[in-house]
């Protein structure tokens, strides 16, 4: 088995899961915990050359800009707004997953 | 996952195999490596984001969840600034504990990544890919330019002339010799591909060129340059192709390849001093051809004008144009389909179809005649 392949799809998960538990019951830790999985996902992305691995990049890219930001926000005491900056990264993290099964597909296909 | 029935797996597979066929440009296969060279940056920032991640979440379990105090000590920290004691916990003994560990892992880490990311952009390949795409990028936009494969001595006067007379062009070599003339001489757009490469001439922009000049060393490679472009741009009248040859039957078989023109120049330089010896006064006569082709006589120029099958040119006579009244331009020879050069012509000439009309004037009259029959008797 890949590795990386492994450890992206791992810390994609790990991004969404804590994501969506987040917006269920915000947490302090979760929301950190999910900044953390979401800029590794992104930083293991980097330097993909590929179509849906650069369209990847740009998914993470853009739920990183929604996340930290929403740390910041959080802890200056505007959780709501944290929590609708939570949301928008959430549909990034979903496609950037949707992105990687897709992915994962293709590399099933194209294998001999 | 669900199996695929085999035929349907083979069919796939098959367009997907398709799909990878098609040949990727310059452009594309640069700004690849732009971002395959960023992949440099994933072991130190993994490091950076780690050293980052643990030392925020660790501050934060001390002082109870204070975000911004954590990640900010975690900075100093790490950044060896060390302020103080910013977060809450810090100062108790289990505080200092990690943050002892925190700096003894951190410092390194931080230090190392950044010279790390500050080589990769300043020192490595990225500022030159850059670059490189941009002029790429901007050899997209050209139109109507020259393309001249190989940088030698004659490539050189001949970029200078298209210098003079504001032609775009592109060198495309990828000698290490030859680029560094190229960027000696301030060539503004380059390509440092094998000119006989259909990516190398496509990226070049011969779809959109004028002209393509073969000037290589050897012939062989010659022959490749314009067999690829021809290939590429099958029509003579959208393409001109020059080149050089060391024989007339060389410059032939070169002309039958595709090229438009082919010159060999050690006949070129006995021709021209056989015209000195005839016109031993001062060569002004040998010479004034040549400036005016050149564009050196800044008061005359001569240009030809081709009359094809579907020209108002065709069948009338010089006098019903009238080009020297209305544009103040004389027709002074028109070589005929057959080859021969008429130079007594008359009001009472008559043009044909396939004739190529020779036109002198001043440069600001003749492109306006040029302009006339581009639109008007095309």
């Amino acid at each position: 088995m890949r590795l990386k392949k492994i450890m992206t799809d791992f810390f994609l998960l790990m991004a969404l899961t804590t994501n969506l538990s987040f917006l269920f019951g915000p947490n302090p830790y979760e929301l950190v915990i999910t900044v953390i999985a979401n800029l590794t996902a992104t930083i293991l992305k980097l330097g993909e050359g590929k179509i849906l691995a650069t369209e990847m990049t740009a998914a993470s890219l853009v739920a990183d800009l929604h996340l930290i930001p929403a740390a910041f926000v959080y802890f200056l005491g505007n959780i709501p707004e944290a929590v609708s900056l939570a949301v928008g990264a959430l549909a990034a993290n979903i496609i950037s997953v949707l992105l990687s099964i897709i992915e994962a597909i293709f590399g099933y296909l194209s294998e001999e | 996952m669900p199996r695929l029935s085999s035929s349907r797996l083979r069919a796939l597979r098959r367009r997907l195999r398709l799909k990878k066929r098609r040949e990727k440009t310059l452009l594309e296969v640069y700004q690849t490596k732009l971002v395959e060279s960023l992949r440099e940056l994933r072991i130190p920032l993994l490091l950076l984001h780690f050293s980052l991640s643990v030392g925020t979440l660790g501050y934060m379990f001390l002082s109870g969840g204070n975000f911004i105090d954590s990640l900010y000590m975690t900075v100093i920290t790490i950044g060896t600034i060390g302020f103080g004691e910013i977060a809450e916990g810090s100062e108790t003994p289990q505080g200092r504990i990690f943050t002892t560990f925190l700096s003894l892992m951190g410092i390194g880490v931080f230090t190392t990544s950044v010279t790390v990311v500050i080589r990769v952009f300043l020192v490595g390949d990225v500022v030159n890919l850059i670059r490189y795409i941009r002029m790429l990028s901007q050899i997209e936009k050209l139109k109507d330019h020259a393309i001249v494969c190989g940088y030698n001595k004659t490539s050189a006067w001949l970029v200078e002339a298209l210098r003079k007379r504001k032609i775009d062009f592109v060198v495309v070599d990828a000698r290490e010799g030859a680029l560094k003339y190229v960027q000696l001489h301030n060539i503004k757009y380059f390509v440092s591909e094998e000119p006989y490469k259909k990516t190398a001439l496509l990226s070049a922009g011969i779809k959109r060129a004028k002209y393509l000049v073969a000037n290589m060393e050897q012939e062989a490679e010659n022959i490749a340059v314009i067999v690829t472009a021809r290939l590429l741009e099958p029509d003579r009248e959208k393409l001109y192709i020059y080149s050089t040859a060391p024989t007339d039957g060389s410059a032939q078989k070169l002309e039958e390849l595709g090229a438009n023109k082919v010159i060999v120049p050690d006949k070129l330089i006995a021709n021209r001093i056989f015209s000195y010896m005839l016109h031993e006064a001062g060569g002004f006569v040998s010479d004034l051809f040549d400036r005016i082709a050149y564009g050196e006589e800044a008061e005359l120029e001569i240009v030809e004008i081709k009359v094809s099958e579907r020209s108002a040119l065709a069948g009338k006579k010089l006098k019903d144009i009238d080009l020297r009244r209305v544009y103040g331009v004389t027709v002074i020879g028109i070589r005929r389909s057959d080859g021969s050069l008429e130079l007594t012509v008359s009001g009472d000439t008559q043009i044909e179809e396939g004739d190529v009309l020779l036109l002198l004037g001043r440069p600001v009259n003749v492109k306006k005649a040029m302009n006339f029959y581009r639109e008007v008797l095309t």
